[in-house]
């Protein structure tokens, strides 16, 4: 077994906002790195919704507090917390929601940060910085967000194929598939997956109404801005681009910010 | 604060409006004012291209009128010159989504917290520069030294004249070796026919295709001739007289050429 | 020279034979057409038209750019203009009586814009109408477009059978063409024409390339023109420069006219200048 479980103060974000795991035991630790994933980029998660994970037992109302305040400078609001009867009742004198018990640990999750790691392409320094400009626009987007919520699996897929240019949008409840080019200054956006079997330039967003979940393929990726629910990244300068891998590129979200990968055939 | 509202226009299209923006608004924030651009060519916009921040665009100036976003969050903020912002065009729409009172409100707006609000007016003289010149008090008319752009800025000229609006004429794309050799109208010629006072001067410069395609105005390079031109622009905008600039004689190379061809 | 007495202006070459149908137009309307506005629409209008008619067709050209006329200037043609499109199309004045034919090229005739009106004056429905009508006694009509994607954008495309879509190397014009193409209808089958293209620049990396311009408007090319003084020059003079046979600019206009008309001509690429070389050379501008 590890000897101390890494990232205690697991951070993630999922369709229904962040999820911020205290492992109660190690509650200085804990609360330490949280502060530092927080402060590595002091806007990111502003106005996002929380429920904390309390694992082994609930801390006690000061606590409690402390992550409250340290939540609150950077503008994230906590909703509700998930762990055992303890917790419950602390929801109850908190006058905060109970939603029950907190989730199995992820234990893939924790082996792949342990040991061996998808191969990716982290974000250049440019585009990471890029990122946190985009901070401020993250609760945005969330905000724009105007239709119903559509199950993915009542959704349809868009199919188009030609070139999609300059000013025109392909907006769709489900997923867009195109066989052709996304030029610059063209816009894409799905609540699902967005597939392009082509050349992206131009907008892709994908997982609009908050679906972290969802991805953007394309044969070759290099889009003026990505977007992944309310998660934007930036396309990067092309010289500093490295060429195109066969077989085309994903972009997803992980730990927070959307990563491009290869694809890697077989894999899911 | 009110800040001074301005339109860059030109009635023909290509002959530097957008650059002209671009370079003198970055000229004036470098000279510490707090300047905002503003692209009016809604559909075709390229404002945004030539100042490099076109993957940096979360919302629009349609999206702002529609209130569907606050100025503040539209506005972005030029990473390379201190207190210059710009405000994009939308792509996806067409100059037929906003009315002059929404972008005079616009504009208005803006200049509450920006010394220069500077406009980047599309070509033509239809619904999209009724818009640019309703939300603004002053013009700014681009021309080259071309007889049909020169009848196009005459026609503009005109209907800034009829809303009674203070004027004046950037003269763009000088060639000194063809002015001399009498293939291109002078500086003089362009006046005379257009009778407007001059705010500034600029040569024809291949560079300036370069900088555009790459985002980056010329004015950055403060080694670049253009970049002492457009500044001089900016003091003049701001009521010094300085003298205009002597464009080259022309250069040996040049000298051998004119020569050689009679 | 004009009669005096009627003050109207040459009447356009009319169809003369019994068999052809006024009803049944044969000509072939095109619109050049791009976005942004100052790429060069208008003289490849005016010197395409030129070509052409210089082969023996019968040409007529359009400036729908109410407001803003220019196909007249750069054809030296300014100061015959009496009547204009919107004359036409409000019924004050007859299409022949409007149309000027060019003394230099008797093939060719061209209906002005209006200077003093707009475009948001021009009712569609008898844009179509004229253009229609000018197939009936032209073999090629070719509609000058202004810059932009409103009223004048959709007026000069609404009688137009195919489209020229010019565009220069540089990433504002190749955005501006790629939104127009979005917004031509597929039936128009629009081809592309990259203007004012400098080898020397392309060379250095300087300036984009007609693949680079193309690998996103992915239009089939109908020809390359590179940039010159001579053109500038020749606009000035108000002479068609494709009229000029010493110039690579105007063989590239004659060697378009060519594949409009159907011939297979492969498009050729533009040699750098004379003095461009020698500006490489000197490592000067």
């Amino acid at each position: 077994m590890w000897q101390r479980p890494p990232h205690m103060a697991l951070l993630r974000g999922t369709s229904q906002g962040l999820q911020i795991t205290i492992a109660t035991g190690e509650f200085h630790d804990s609360v330490a790195e949280l502060a530092e994933t927080l402060q590595a980029q002091p806007d990111f998660y502003r106005g996002s919704l929380a429920h904390l994970v309390f694992r082994s037992t609930a801390p006690s109302v000061e606590e409690f507090q402390q992550i409250r305040g340290m939540l609150d400078q950077s503008g994230i609001t906590v909703e509700g917390m998930l762990g055992d009867e303890s917790v419950e009742s602390l929801a109850l004198e908190l006058e905060l929601e109970y939603l029950g018990s907190a989730p199995p640990i992820n234990i893939e999750d924790l082996q792949k940060r342990r040991g061996t790691r998808l191969e990716r392409q982290a974000l250049s320094e440019g585009a990471r910085s890029l990122t946190a400009d985009f901070a401020g626009a993250r609760s945005d987007l969330a905000a724009r967000r105007t239709t119903p919520v559509v199950p993915l699996t009542q959704a349809t897929t868009l199919y188009y194929r030609g070139t999609v240019r300059s000013g025109q949008v392909l907006r769709q409840l489900g997923n867009i598939v195109v066989v052709g080019d996304v030029n610059p200054g063209a816009e894409l956006i799905a609540s699902g997956d967005i597939v392009v079997f082509g050349t992206l330039r131009g907008q892709a967003h994908a997982g609009a109404q908050g679906d972290t979940a969802a991805r953007v393929t394309a044969i070759e990726l290099s889009p003026t801005q990505l977007r992944i629910a309310t998660l934007i990244a930036a396309g990067e300068q092309t010289a500093t681009r490295s060429k195109h891998r066969d077989g085309g590129e994903e972009a997803r979200i992980e730990e927070n910010r959307i990563v491009v990968v290869p694809i890697v055939r077989g894999v899911s | 604060m009110s800040g001074r509202r301005i339109v860059v226009t030109s009635g023909k299209g290509g002959v530097g409006k957008t650059t002209t923006t671009a370079n003198l608004g970055a000229a004036l924030a470098k000279r510490g004012r707090k300047v905002a651009l503003v692209d009016a060519d809604i559909g075709l916009r390229n404002l945004d291209l030539v100042l490099g921040v076109e993957k940096r665009i979360v919302f629009d100036l349609v999206e702002v009128v529609e209130g569907r976003c606050q100025i503040r969050q539209a506005l972005i903020r030029d990473k390379r010159i201190e207190n210059l912002w710009i405000l994009p065009a939308a792509q996806t729409r067409d100059k037929d989504s906003i009315t002059e009172a929404q972008f005079l409100r616009l504009t208005t707006d803006l200049a509450e917290f920006h010394d220069f609000v500077i406009i980047d007016c599309p070509a033509g003289i239809e619904h999209g520069f009724r818009n640019a010149v309703a939300g603004s008090q002053e013009a700014i008319v681009v021309t080259t030294p071309e007889v049909s752009a020169i009848r196009d800025a005459d026609r503009v000229i005109g209907k800034i004249h009829e809303r009674k609006m203070p004027m004046r004429l950037v003269i763009n794309r000088i060639r000194p070796d063809m002015v001399k050799s009498g293939e291109m109208m002078s500086v003089e010629d362009v006046c005379e026919i257009l009778s407007a006072e001059l705010l500034g001067i600029v040569p024809d410069d291949e560079e300036v295709i370069d900088t555009t395609n790459r985002g980056e105005p010329i004015v950055l390079d403060s080694t670049k001739r253009l970049a002492a031109i457009y500044d001089k622009m900016a003091r003049r905008l701001e009521g010094e007289i300085v003298e205009f600039t002597r464009l080259e004689e022309p250069s040996l190379f040049n000298r051998i050429i004119a020569g050689w061809r009679g | 020279m004009h009669d005096a007495q009627r003050e109207t202006q040459d009447a356009a070459p009319r169809e003369t034979s019994v068999a052809a149908s006024p009803t049944v137009p044969r000509g072939h309307a095109i619109v050049i057409t791009s976005g942004k506005g100052g790429v060069g629409k208008t003289t490849t209008t005016a010197n395409v038209g030129a070509a052409l008619a210089a082969r023996g067709a019968k040409v007529a050209l359009v400036d729908a750019d109410v407001g803003l006329r220019n196909l007249d200037i750069v054809l030296g043609l300014e100061s015959r203009v009496r009547y204009h499109l919107l004359d036409v199309i409000e019924g004050k004045v007859s299409l022949e009586d409007a149309l000027i034919r060019d003394k230099r090229s008797p093939n060719m005739s061209l209906l002005a814009a209006s200077q003093t009106r707009e475009k948001d004056d021009v009712d569609t429905n008898k844009m179509r109408a004229l253009i229609e009508q000018l197939r009936e006694s032209f073999d090629w009509v070719l509609i000058d477009c202004p810059a932009g994607i409103e009223a004048g954008f959709r007026n000069a495309v609404v009688g137009a059978q195919s489209a020229i879509v010019v565009c220069t190397p540089e990433v504002s014009s190749v955005r501006d063409a790629d939104r127009v193409v979005g917004l031509l209808p597929q039936s128009l089958e629009p081809k592309l024409i990259v203007n004012r293209i400098r080898p020397h620049l392309v060379r250095r990396g300087k300036m984009l390339s007609v693949e680079d311009v193309n690998a996103i408007l992915r239009l089939p090319l109908l020809g390359i023109v590179a940039d010159e003084p001579e053109v500038v020059m020749a606009t000035n003079r108000g002479e068609p420069i494709a009229l000029d046979q010493r110039s690579q600019t105007g063989a590239s206009y004659r060697s378009i006219a060519a594949r409009i008309v159907g011939e297979n001509v492969p498009v050729e690429r533009p040699r750098m200048g004379f003095f461009a070389r020698i500006s490489a050379l000197f490592g000067g501008r």
